[in-house]
């Protein structure tokens, strides 16, 4: 691996999205849209104690969609407009494109997240116990990992009707299995074991333990560690899966 | 097989290659040598294989039988270094500059030196005639000039061998010249070319020729020698082709 090539991938992902202004605009817009639909569905007087809960699982699933979906369709795009097999029949490795482009998307997660944060906590007046910066450590590392997912996705999908398949696929049952909704201990042994796998399971509990509870970041290292552990496993994952020369 | 001497005068040297896709056979125990220095043609109608063999050539694709030397290696990450591929489509970054594209691609094979590197860029975008264009972004420019562009990120390391999959598809007649003008400077400063078409055109300027059909090589040698072989003194390439595209039938018939 080179750092110079990582870094010549993450400088031109940049590049790419400030230059595209439509895009700029969608990314930073479109949670602003969401989390205002979010406070104007909520009746002020009975929702607010239901919005202060189900806060740090919305929060979670909100990053973790937008960088997924983010990530999936540009490396896709990577791929449908010819520049990835470029990439692969120059001397780059695989690990230079698959560790390059999480680092060129992070700025503009964490933008995102930043955003739905402030919105969360001053538009939508949630009550929240633990610090806003721990808030926000724990929300870019689920961010990362959405990252991560979306590229290690997108290394199956060959257009993008499919990578738009898998936000069904990947996406919801997350929502529904996680903790946005319903606690996971509340649910069936089996769906219990399915959340087990999920990587917002953890991002909610985490993010639950520091706004309801007031816990540190200390206190949600198992949380924090598991979400590390995911995004070093997809990253991983999306390394084998990318392959430069298929046999035939 | 060739002897230790021929090996080092070789760009490439493909021996009973062939690749399927599933039940789709591309190349059929293709083999073909190409020497250092000269512009060589792979013409064959769409299908015959021309692109699953650059491909190979550039390490996208792995044969399972076969073998494939490209600059007296087997394809890696280490020779592609030495390597200029421009593929099919002009694959660049639309929202990115003219110089943008062309400096990314000096960063990824390896040019480190920010200085060093804008010199290159500029003589490069230069040599396809794009200077005073060079901030416009990708979006803007019509097809022939992203080819040029495209070209441009496959000479900006300035590799000793290039592959060109269809460079000149598209190009109007000036164009066309324009860029068989640059491929004859590059062979003249020692370049190896590969360029696969399927127009005659292209091939009547090509130092060597290989006839692809059916993911074979029906024909090989210079531009006279394969005319010659027809026995008709007034015969284009068009016709040397049909002419050992029947042969060849014939002999399967036979």
């Amino acid at each position: 691996m080179s750092l110079n090539r990582i870094f010549a991938i993450a400088q031109r992902i940049i590049l790419q999205l400030v230059r595209d202004r439509r895009t700029m605009a969608l990314i930073f817009i479109v949670p602003m849209v969401i989390m205002t639909i979010v406070d104007l569905s909520f009746p002020k007087d009975s929702g607010q104690q239901v919005l202060d809960y189900i806060a740090p699982g919305l929060l979670a699933f909100i990053a973790l969609f937008f960088a997924f979906i983010l990530t999936g369709v540009s490396f896709l795009r990577e791929r449908t407009q010819g520049t990835l097999e470029r990439l692969m029949a120059s001397p780059v490795s695989r690990g230079d494109i698959v560790i390059g482009y999480p680092l060129g998307f992070l700025p503009f997660a964490i933008i995102q997240s930043l955003i739905i944060l402030l919105f969360t906590i001053y538009v939508l007046d949630v009550h929240y116990r633990g610090d806003m910066w721990q808030i926000f450590i724990f929300l870019i590392l689920a961010t990362v990992v959405a990252i991560n997912l979306g590229i290690f996705v997108s290394t199956f999908a060959r257009n993008e009707f499919q990578v738009i398949q898998f936000i069904p696929l990947v996406i919801l049952p997350q929502a529904f299995l996680c903790g946005l909704i319903w606690p996971v201990e509340q649910m069936n042994e089996y769906l219990r074991w399915i959340a087990k796998f999920l990587p917002l399971t953890y991002a909610i509990s985490g993010l639950q333990d520091i706004m309801l509870k007031g816990k540190g970041l200390l206190e949600c290292s198992f949380d924090l560690i598991i979400l590390v552990v995911f995004a070093a496993a997809l990253l991983f994952l999306a390394i084998i899966t990318l392959r430069r020369a298929p046999s035939g | 097989m060739l002897d230790a001497s021929e090996n080092r005068t070789l760009a490439l040297e493909v021996e009973n290659v062939s690749f399927s896709f599933g039940s789709v056979r591309a190349l059929d125990n293709l083999t073909l040598s190409v020497p250092k220095g000269v512009s060589f043609g792979l013409l064959g109608p769409n299908g015959s294989g021309k692109t699953t063999l650059i491909r190979i050539l550039v390490g996208l694709l792995k044969p399972r039988r076969g073998k494939v030397s490209v600059l007296g290696q087997p394809p890696s990450p280490k020779v592609a270094s030495q390597i200029g591929y421009m593929p099919q489509l002009s694959a660049l970054y639309g929202e990115l500059s003219i110089a943008g594209n062309v400096d990314f691609f000096a960063r990824i094979y390896g040019l480190k030196n920010a200085g060093a590197r804008a010199e290159l860029v500029d003589e490069t975008i230069k040599l396809v005639e794009l200077a005073e264009r060079k901030k416009a972004s990708i979006n803007e420019l019509s097809g022939g000039m992203r080819q040029r562009v495209s070209l441009a990120c496959a000479l900006v390391h300035k590799p000793s061998l290039l592959l060109l999959d269809e460079p000149t598809v598209g190009l109007d007649p000036e164009l066309r010249v324009n860029f068989w003008n640059h491929f004859r400077n590059l062979t003249a400063q020692g370049i190896t070319l590969v360029i696969s078409s399927h127009t005659m055109d292209d091939a009547a300027h090509c130092d060597r020729l290989a006839f692809l059909r059916e993911g074979r090589v029906i024909a090989q040698g210079t531009p006279a020698q394969l005319t010659e072989a027809t026995g008709n003194p007034e015969a284009s390439l068009e016709d040397a082709f049909l002419y050992f595209t029947k042969q060849e039938v014939s002999c399967n018939v036979a």
